[in-house]
């Protein structure tokens, strides 16, 4: 029989130079672990959208982003009888066919013929497949240019490279290999060799992935506008310097800082969530006292509001519902986080009651967080997202792919909860939640106990009657902690500004970079001095030029959507939009299970009305503007867009409706008591927009309450246009 | 050649289109997807129209022929493969000259394109393996004098006794998934192809190697066939989920029924002693009986929970083995397709079952090759010495031979009575341990 032979070995010089690392000795040269794995996990092969997903794609199932090199050794090389593989002519292996379309692939072209990624796969099948075991880690990865880079226009290009470090000591170059991804696409794109390239100016964070190791580089990219000239006033304390210096390098000029009026409507709101009543309105405004602004801000910290507003946002995050922890404890944990703000708790004690809490959830409501957890997962996975601002959840099953949280790290955390017992008392749904002497976590792969763990100390040996809960509580809130005080400085700060220096708020990573790291350096540095002291926080942010600019952008700072050049805009949140129209009307909402004179921004729990059936239309209106339930600990459970469900409700919803046509409405009030009808116009305005109408809006006003013949409908419909305005919708 | 015009030839659908729609277009247009509500996987749905207004192809009309505007036009989103480069400019000169020439097609027009195809010969096996390969397919001729082996595009002839190399078959497709012997001892029928690329059974003639007949082509590999206890019909398992049998007229082979019940591969066949019903084991995970007569299924078995690898009859007619990646073999009732008991549990995933004499023959990944008595599933003998999976194996009922193969291209024999090892040898001819460093 006539043949012919198919492979010939040869010398591989030619391997020589296109791996640089090979040597002509007749061993093993291309790692199964080290290049072939990764290279598929470059091309995206094993992706979570194509054979990284947990049922694969057609009938090819990868280990997601290649964390599993055994299961994926045997999978390519054995699985299906070898079908993918052919030893005899390397180029005609199913592994090599679909990727490069000879054979057509759902997943489109994926691999060049005689690219570089291909020719180390064909290689590699050349040499049997080899897949021993490997030792050798990669531990340590290295991207040139360092940290981070400024690029100015027009260079707005960079080339980067990636070099690895192996636990033999041996490194070489990986930036082939290595997977590039970019924060913003807008702003910057980069390719599979490291290339990033700018589109526009701002700012984004590179990551390099290469097996576990991450790392990234954070690039400016900075264009001076034409005509455009920098215009700042003087600064009023560090946040100023630190927002204007960013502002200045990537050419945002700031807008003009707002009058007294826009200034008292937003401080108001975003101290106590409610608008300031137009008496108090009129006297802030005819005030000539040049401390006034720092005298309002000292008395709404010290007020009432202020503590049950900002508990309010705290049952937002933990959870605080009927649904989660019973009517009792409602009451008791909402109470419990307002003496706590009321007190000025710092934050570091506050931090590690909720953490550390134990006993019956009725006489120790702090216990209700944990409490609202399921499990030692839950209770982990909440705690890092509400105070390491880490989304964990990823690492459960796999190894985080957009960041460093390993699934070792995920069960290391999980330990330090894995002994918290609860059990439901039965009395007024009481819950007892104590910790037990013995319980461990299982990694879910390797079989094994996790020991505690945590990101800069790295595993703990604790003495087994150690109360491990108290040991995380107080690393967690040591001052040397990297997380602890930057999530919650981040938190306030958007909670203030529209918009946190990282966004989300809870989603701190490094693919996600702080729009001015130096910002929230200083600010949670400040922190930390001030022994953890939120008032003293809020009266440093809302004291600044920062804080009190204008909500207008101008055509240079137009596009600025996170450096702090203007106060976003953002519509008033729906409890505050409840007791605004409430004020305005005189016709506040009232809710089931709390006296009539408690607002809507001081509710316990969202969900205590829905006993009483003739209430439902109106938790709708609540529920329409975006009131959270409260079920999760994410910060984005609190809706702030826009719908048309909206719309109608501004328009003739029941309850706005409701308010408009009672026959006891202030305005209508007023009328009865013969009030003059400029003044019932100068109030509206002060009380709904916290200033005096303009000529132009009197005269308007006037001339239509004036013509009509009855009084009242005529107010009710000056009422509607106002409560309209976005100038009322919004807090800017 | 000079001055010969390769127009003094028309195109043929067949021969000339069809491998291209096979392969670059059915993958997205066939049975499993049909994006656009457009298949490509008979001539027929091939000049249908798809959910746009114009036919795929119009005879003599270019412009009202929507396949060949999607191959030539610059409208990125609408050019075809979608998600390839462009088909080259031969092959898109192929569709419009045939489509000037008036889109002709002189075959059966619901027929599967891979089955019109005219079948390939195939290349060449090397004349020296550089790796060792997995054999999956093994079978003793009839006098016990020849162990077939499946090649790379071959089959490979040993002597059973001293593992010697007698013979090559070429002109195989690449791998070899099963052979089978006919009663006579006179064909071969071996399920065969490449992956992703085609499928095919090809008929033998045992002693000589001719090609007698191509069956059951397919787009992705034919994973068994196995000749009726009475030699005149043939029963094929394929990756495209069906079970296909032939009937033998005088020299031909004809298809006599098709069962297209299975979801996945269909991995294995096996025929009752009466000749009238066919077992079949499928990656989706159940079992199914079929009664030639009425042409229906008669009961399907779900009792495994991974891919069933084989099948085998029960002497009494009314049950039937199966083994599967669930490591189980098991025996279930065709009456209710309840399962009776679990025979054994192997350490690793079972494969096909060969059912000879009163015996069962079965491999494992456990590296261990297994007899059962057919009649009362008792564990007979266990066959070891292999390094790796064993994937094939063959009895010879004169000499008293078990012969498997293994992943890594070893073959193992044994004398069965007593289950002791005679030898072993790499069943790829050349192959050497030590790989040349230069050539």
């Amino acid at each position: 029989m006539v043949g012919q032979i198919y492979m010939k070995i040869r010398c591989p010089v030619l391997s020589l130079v296109v791996f640089g690392h090979m040597i002509c000795d007749g061993k093993s040269h291309v790692s199964f672990n080290h290049e072939v794995l990764p290279i598929l996990s470059k091309q995206g092969c094993s992706q979570g959208s194509c054979h990284g997903s947990p049922h694969g794609k057609g009938h090819f199932r990868l280990s997601l982003r290649a964390f599993d090199p055994s299961l994926d050794s045997h999978t390519i090389f054995r699985e299906e009888l070898g079908r993918r593989i052919n030893l005899i002519e390397p180029s005609k292996s199913l592994l090599l066919l679909k990727p490069t379309m000879a054979i057509a692939h759902e997943g489109g072209e994926r691999l060049k013929p005689d690219g570089y990624a291909y020719n180390l796969i064909r290689e590699w099948i050349r040499e049997g497949c080899p897949t021993p075991v490997e030792d050798n880690q990669c531990v340590e990865l290295e991207i040139t240019p360092g940290e981070s880079k400024l690029l100015k226009w027009p260079e707005f290009s960079l080339q980067l490279g990636a070099r690895a470090t192996f636990s033999d000591g041996s490194s070489r170059d990986v930036t082939r290999l290595a997977v590039f991804t970019t924060s913003d696409e807008n702003i910057a794109v980069v390719d599979g060799s490291g290339k990033v390239t700018g589109n526009s100016r701002g700012q984004v964070a590179i990551l390099v992935r290469y097996l576990e190791q991450v790392q990234s580089i954070r690039i400016t990219f900075s264009r001076k506008p034409e005509g455009f000239t920098w215009k700042a006033p003087p600064a009023v304390n560090y946040i100023d310097d630190k927002v204007y210096a960013k502002l200045r390098l990537l050419h945002y000029p700031p807008s003009p800082l707002i009058a007294d009026a826009a200034f008292l409507r937003r401080i108001h709101l975003d101290l106590t969530g409610l608008l300031p009543q137009a008496e108090v309105a009129r006297t802030f405004l005819s005030d000539e006292t040049p401390a006034k602004r720092s005298q309002l801000i000292e008395s709404l910290l010290d007020s009432p509001d202020y503590a049950k507003y900002w508990a309010r946002k705290w049952g937002d995050l933990l959870r605080l519902s009927r649904k989660q922890v019973g009517e009792s404890a409602v009451y008791k944990f909402a109470d419990w986080l307002e003496r706590s703000i009321s007190a000025n708790q710092p934050y570091d004690d506050f931090a590690r009651d909720l953490l550390t809490a134990k006993g019956s959830s009725l006489l120790n409501p702090e216990a209700n967080f944990i409490r609202t957890t399921i499990n030692a997962e839950d209770a982990m996975e909440s705690t890092a997202q509400l105070f390491l601002g880490s989304r964990i959840q990823c690492a459960k099953c796999h190894n985080h792919p957009f960041e460093r949280w390993t699934q070792d790290n995920y069960y290391g955390l999980t330990a330090f909860f894995a002994r918290i017992k609860t059990k439901k008392l039965g009395n007024g749904g009481e819950t007892f939640i104590w910790d037990a002497k013995k319980g461990e976590v299982r990694h879910p792969v390797a079989g094994r106990h996790v020991a505690p763990w945590v990101p800069d100390t790295g595993a703990f040996v604790l003495p087994p009657d150690k109360d491990r809960r108290q040991v995380f509580a107080e690393w967690l809130t040591k001052p040397s902690n990297p997380f602890f005080a930057r999530v919650e400085v981040n938190r306030i700060w958007a909670a203030l500004m529209g918009i946190g220096i990282v966004e989300p708020v809870d989603d701190f990573r490094d693919t996600n970079p702080p729009s001015n790291e130096p910002l929230l350096e200083e600010l949670s540095r400040d922190f930390i001095r001030s022994g953890f002291d939120r008032r003293h926080l809020i009266r440093t942010i809302v004291s600044s030029n920062v804080y009190q600019t204008s909500g207008e952008s101008n055509e240079f700072n137009r596009d600025d959507t996170r450096f702090f050049s203007f106060r976003e805009p953002r519509r008033l949140e729906a409890e505050q939009l409840v007791d605004a129209l409430g004020q305005v009307t005189g016709k506040p909402m009232n809710f089931y299970g709390v006296p009539v004179t408690v607002k809507a921004v001081h509710l316990p729990a969202p969900d205590l009305a829905q006993r009483n059936r003739s209430m439902i239309g109106d938790t709708e209106f609540l529920k329409v503007f975006g009131q959270p339930e409260r079920q999760t600990v994410c910060s984005c459970e609190r809706a702030g867009d826009a719908g048309l469900g909206q719309a109608l409700q501004l328009f003739n919803g029941k309850l706005f409706h409701g308010m408009l046509t009672a026959g006891d409405s202030l305005f209508r009030k007023s009328l009865l008591a013969k009030k003059p009808l400029p003044e019932i116009v100068e109030h509206l305005h002060l009380s709904a927009l916290s200033r005096f109408p303009n000529e132009k809006e009197k005269a308007i006003a006037l001339a239509y309450l004036e013509k009509a013949t009855d009084k009242g409908k005529a107010l009710e419909d000056l009422c509607w246009a106002i409560l309209n305005r976005n100038e009322f919708l919004f807090n800017h | 050649m000079l001055g010969v015009q390769v127009d003094a030839a028309p195109v043929s659908f067949s021969k000339d289109l069809a491998p291209i729609l096979l392969t670059k277009c059915q993958s997205c247009h066939g049975p499993k997807k049909a994006k656009g509500k457009y298949r490509v996987d008979t001539f027929a749905r091939t000049i249908s129209k798809g959910s746009g207004d114009h036919p795929g192809f119009t005879p003599g009309n270019l412009d009202e022929s929507e396949v060949y505007y999607r191959l030539t036009t610059d409208d990125k989103d609408e050019r075809m493969p979608s998600k390839g480069d462009p088909l080259s400019g031969e092959q898109i000169a192929l569709f419009k000259r045939w489509i000037e020439e008036g889109s002709t097609f002189d075959g059966e027009p619901d027929a599967s394109l891979a089955s019109i195809i005219p079948p390939p010969v195939h290349p060449k096996s090397p004349v020296k393996y550089s790796s060792r390969i997995s054999i999956q397919a093994l079978a003793f001729s009839s006098d016990g004098g020849e162990l077939f082996a499946g090649g790379y595009h071959e089959i490979t002839v040993w002597n059973p006794e001293d593992g010697k190399l007698l013979r090559r078959i070429g002109n195989i497709g690449q791998r070899a998934y099963a052979i089978d012997l006919s009663p006579d001892g006179r064909l071969l029928a071996v399920a065969c192809g490449a992956p992703g690329l085609y499928g095919e059974v090809r008929i033998l003639d045992a002693a000589t190697g001719a090609l007698v007949d191509v069956l059951a082509r397919t787009p992705d590999v034919a994973l068994d066939a196995r000749f009726a206890p009475d030699g005149l019909r043939l029963a094929t398992a394929s990756t495209d989920g069906r079970v296909r049998v032939f009937e033998k007229h005088n020299q031909e082979w004809e298809i006599l029924k098709t069962f297209a019940n299975h979801s996945d591969w269909v991995n294995a066949v096996a025929w009752s002693s009466d000749g009238k019903r066919l077992a079949s084991g499928s990656r989706d995970k159940t079992a199914k009986v079929f009664d030639l007569e009425s042409g229906k299924r008669i009961v399907t078995f779900s009792g495994h929970s991974g891919s069933v690898n084989g099948v085998a009859f029960h002497p009494d007619g009314n049950q039937v083995y199966s083994t599967s990646e669930d490591k189980l073999l098991a025996l279930w009732k065709i009456e209710d397709g309840k399962k009776s008991r679990d025979i054994h549990r192997f350490g690793a995933g079972a494969h096909k079952i060969i059912s000879q004499g009163e015996s069962l023959f079965i491999t494992s990944n456990d590296r261990i090759a297994y007899e059962y008595s057919l009649k009362d599933g008792s564990q007979k003998h266990q066959f070891t010495g292999h390094d790796d999976w064993i994937l094939s194996i063959a009895f010879d009922s004169l000499k008293k031979l078990v012969a498997s193969s293994s992943f890594n291209g070893r073959i193992h024999v044994w004398n069965q009575p007593d289950a002791k090892a005679i030898h072993s040898f790499v069943a790829l001819p050349g192959y050497e341990s030590e790989k040349p460093t230069e050539n």
